[in-house]
């Protein structure tokens, strides 16, 4: 199995600029704390899986739906306990209270669409060319990509450990919460040993290949900013100012809820 | 002619180890030369390699004397960038060198570095992609490919910075046949380019025959430097330095030949054998076949049955498709075939870890989807490819108490299990130890002395000889081979053949996730075609008593058949 996100797909979205993309991202981020009404909430939702339906790069939702799930159920019931608002709903839940917690995992939810949305068309190597034509060094730009690489990494050398140790009849679902993280020693260990090990082997790789020989380096992948990615800026702030706008207006808020 | 590499009194001394990895080598090595390097296990090959681009004395933190020149140039002047144009370097580990999300990007990475112009870049990607046999692999992600395709790739790009010197560090240690063969093609192409200068660490002597100069490294010095051909008659030496000899070149040196006439290939051997007018007595061989039949029927009832069985994996794939296999108590049977053929699959199986789509497997009588990972268990041991998969305690005791103890055991009889199985494994008395101090073959044993206290009756070890130099896997396979004799059930999962034609006992070869062939040892490796067709080879002795009438499985056997004139 493939650990890393990123679908190799040519489609509009895939096709922008690594800056765009990043603006992009960083909108979506901020869009969903405009508002507080849920019905707008579900406006954003149904925006950026529109962007990802575009990117055709849903079947990722596949893999994390039951992340997204557990989000959704455990943010919205937790709000309804702690918040409280001025409609009782049933036993001592409020109207205002329930709808403020399912504001807030729409939210949580839609940043994580988002993110996934990025990770599924942009390729480490675009976030690090973003990153450098941003005016951010190549060393540095290097090092946030390869963070991103990093993960997916250890989650398969972490796969196979943990097969190895169950086979060693490692149970890691028993007894209480100090025990249970104990149970994972046998699983923290190797992976940890095993990601140094071959990270000191990637980065004498590095240097073999003249990682850092001189000033000046160039890239295989060839980005631009073209008319179409200004587009899509310019609509997307167009959007972001005009969402602010309506909120100062009184729109999308909720009223009645207090903590 | 000026060398391209010249090195003299190299002596090197990593930080907080007493003994030097490098002890003193004096060597040179001219343009276009191919150069193989050979040795036991801490030698110093590695460090050899890594002192050749600057990493020693820059990247590593050590000790360095003597000098290191390339291209007339000293290592100690430049950083290791610079002379990463002039030397290119392969790990072993092709896992941990590939980084970038598809082919293509991988290889252009080295040339990036040097600010090559884009549409030279495009070039220089079609053209080593091309000389690793990738082409219309641009595209795909690393992770995606064989084991053979990514140490492919990672040889790719290093040519793509166009060195001048190529250094491959065990490029095939952890590669299947098929994937072997990969990379000895392109070291073989390499080799007839007289601007590429050539340097391998390697293991596996019958390929090392085409090889201008052996060096063989012990203890950081240089023992030989001479001509290839030379080296390999030379067979005290090598088994001294813990290198296997050519087969048919040791069966020709216990006979009694000079060294000078010895044969090197199963070809050469026979038309030596026939010169000399020696015969297989047939009488000889069938005592062997005999032997064979009789061991068979001193195996118990079966312990493992498979039956029907297919297994599908989430993302579709099918990668068994109606196996049936029986495993008897006390057989020693090796699971062959190429990477991606079923064989790890099937395995996984047998302790639970993977469920059947389609039929079933019982382990002792008992189908497997009734039994807990647990309880399974405890009738079947697996030893994992990796020690370092599963080590994680401070003391080697500690590492070997974890399966009894989390099954509850109580001091004692977790302590004579422990000693127990430290024993068996000949590290005892040493159970205070750090078991990330110990060498690989060590670590190994740990692995699979934690896995023997528990006392299952059948072991699986998927690779026990992986990155063992020659005399660490026979001191493995003895241990193994003593288990079996004690009682125990072995399955190994091995791509070496000679390892299955001198331990196995009965041998399964896999192929597109289906039993291709499967009988004793001796009957399969005697259908050399078959194998071939399923990507594998048997050793050279094996060959050389196929072409001479009779399958014969070790150097020993050879000798006992064999009828002087």
């Amino acid at each position: 199995m493939d650990p890393s996100l990123y679908l190799d797909r040519d489609t509009f979205v895939h096709r922008l600029d690594p800056r765009t993309k990043m603006f992009l991202l960083l909108g979506m981020f901020a869009l969903p704390f405009v508002f507080l009404d849920p019905l707008y909430e579900l406006g954003v939702l149904a925006l950026v899986l529109f962007f990802g339906y575009l990117a055709r790069s849903l079947a990722n939702l596949g893999r994390i739906w039951f992340i997204l799930l557990a989000i959704l159920v455990i943010t919205t019931i937790l709000w309804s306990i702690v918040g409280s608002g001025r409609t009782p709903l049933f036993l001592f839940v409020e109207r205002e209270a329930l709808l403020y917690g399912f504001s807030t995992a729409l939210r949580i939810i839609i940043t994580v669409i988002a993110g996934m949305i990025f990770l599924s068309t942009t390729r480490n190597e675009e976030v690090a060319i973003g990153l450098v034509r941003l005016g951010i060094p190549y060393r540095f730009a290097f090092a946030v990509s390869t963070a991103l690489r990093l993960v997916p990494t250890i989650v398969t050398t972490g796969l196979t450990i943990g097969q190895a140790q169950r086979s060693r009849g490692l149970d890691l679902d028993s007894g209480n919460i100090i025990q249970r993280i104990r149970n994972h020693l046998p699983l923290l260990v190797p992976v940890f040993v095993t990601t140094v090990r071959s990270t000191n082997v990637f980065s004498m790789a590095l240097e073999s290949k003249g990682f850092g020989a001189g000033s000046r380096r160039t890239f295989f992948l060839h980005t631009a900013m073209g008319r179409r990615d200004v587009l899509v800026i310019v609509a997307f702030a167009a959007l972001l100012a005009g969402c602010i706008a309506l909120r100062l207006a009184g729109y999308g808020g909720l009223e009645g809820f207090t903590r | 002619m000026k060398p391209e590499v010249s090195i003299e009194g190299l002596v090197y001394r990593y930080r907080g180890q007493q003994k030097p990895a490098l002890d003193g080598v004096d060597l040179e090595v001219a343009e276009g030369e191919f150069v193989v390097v050979m040795g036991p296990s801490g030698a110093g090959k590695s460090t050899l390699c890594v002192s050749l681009n600057g990493l020693i004395p820059h990247f590593f933190r050590g000790k360095m004397e003597g000098e290191v020149r390339v291209g007339g140039r000293s290592t100690r002047e430049g950083r290791v960038g610079e002379f990463a144009q002039e030397v290119g370097l392969v790990f072993q580990d092709f896992e941990a060198q590939l980084f970038s999300t598809n082919v293509a990007l991988e290889v252009a990475f080295g040339p990036e570095n040097f600010a090559v112009e884009r549409e030279e870049m495009v070039r220089r990607v079609e053209s080593v992609l091309g000389q690793v046999r990738l082409e219309g692999f641009e595209n795909r992600t690393p992770a995606t490919l064989s084991g053979g395709q990514k140490q492919r790739l990672a040889i790719a790009s290093v040519l793509a910075i166009e060195p001048r010197i190529l250094c491959l560090d065990e490029p095939t240690t952890d590669l299947d046949p098929i994937g072997k063969l990969g990379i000895f093609e392109i070291a073989e192409d390499l080799k007839d380019r007289d601007d590429v200068t050539l340097i391998v660490v390697e293991h596996e002597t019958e390929e090392t025959l085409d090889a201008d100069r052996i060096i063989v490294l012990r203890e950081g010095q240089i023992v030989t430097d001479r001509p290839a051909r030379e080296v390999l008659r030379d067979v005290e030496l090598l088994q001294e330095s813990s290198v296997m000899p050519l087969q048919v070149t040791r069966f020709f040196h216990e006979m009694g030949l000079w060294q000078g006439q010895l044969p090197l290939t199963p070809e050469e051997g026979v038309v030596e054998f026939r010169r000399r007018g020696w015969r297989m007595s047939p009488e000889r061989h069938k005592a062997l076949v005999e032997a064979d039949a009789k061991r068979e029927e001193g195996y118990g009832e079966p312990v493992i049955e498979v039956e029907g069985l297919t297994h599908r994996y989430p993302n579709g794939v099918v990668a068994l498709e109606g196996v049936d296999l029986s495993v008897r108590r006390g057989e020693f049977l090796a699971v062959l075939g190429q990477n991606g053929s079923g064989k790890t699959t099937l395995v996984k199986h047998f302790n639970g870890l993977l469920k059947p789509t389609e039929g079933t497997v019982l382990v002792g009588g008992e189908d497997t989807t009734k039994q807990g990972l647990r309880q399974l268990g405890q009738t079947v041991g697996y030893v994992f490819q990796n020690p370092d998969h599963q080590i994680f305690s401070d003391t080697v005791f500690d590492e070997v108490a974890f399966g009894p103890k989390i099954r509850d055991m109580d001091e004692g009889e977790i302590k004579e299990r422990v000693e127990e199985a430290l024993a068996a494994v000949s590290l005892d008395g040493r159970g205070d130890e750090d078991p990330f101090g110990l060498t690989k073959g060590e670590r190994q044993r740990v692995a699979v002395a934690s896995v023997l206290a528990v006392r299952p009756e059948v072991l699986i070890l998927d690779e026990p000889t992986t990155g063992l130099d020659y005399a660490e896997q026979r001191s493995m396979m003895d241990l193994v081979r003593r288990l079996n004799e004690a009682g125990s059930t072995i399955i190994a999962v091995t791509h070496t053949m000679w390892v299955v034609a001198e331990y196995a006992h009965r041998a399964v070869v896999f192929r597109g996730g289906k039993v291709a062939l499967q009988g004793t040892v001796r009957e399969v490796f005697a259908q050399e075609d078959d194998l071939r067709e399923a990507s594998l080879r048997p050793p050279h002795i094996v060959s050389f008593g196929n072409a001479l009438g009779y399958p014969v499985l070790s150097v020993e056997e050879m000798l006992k058949v064999t009828e002087e004139a």
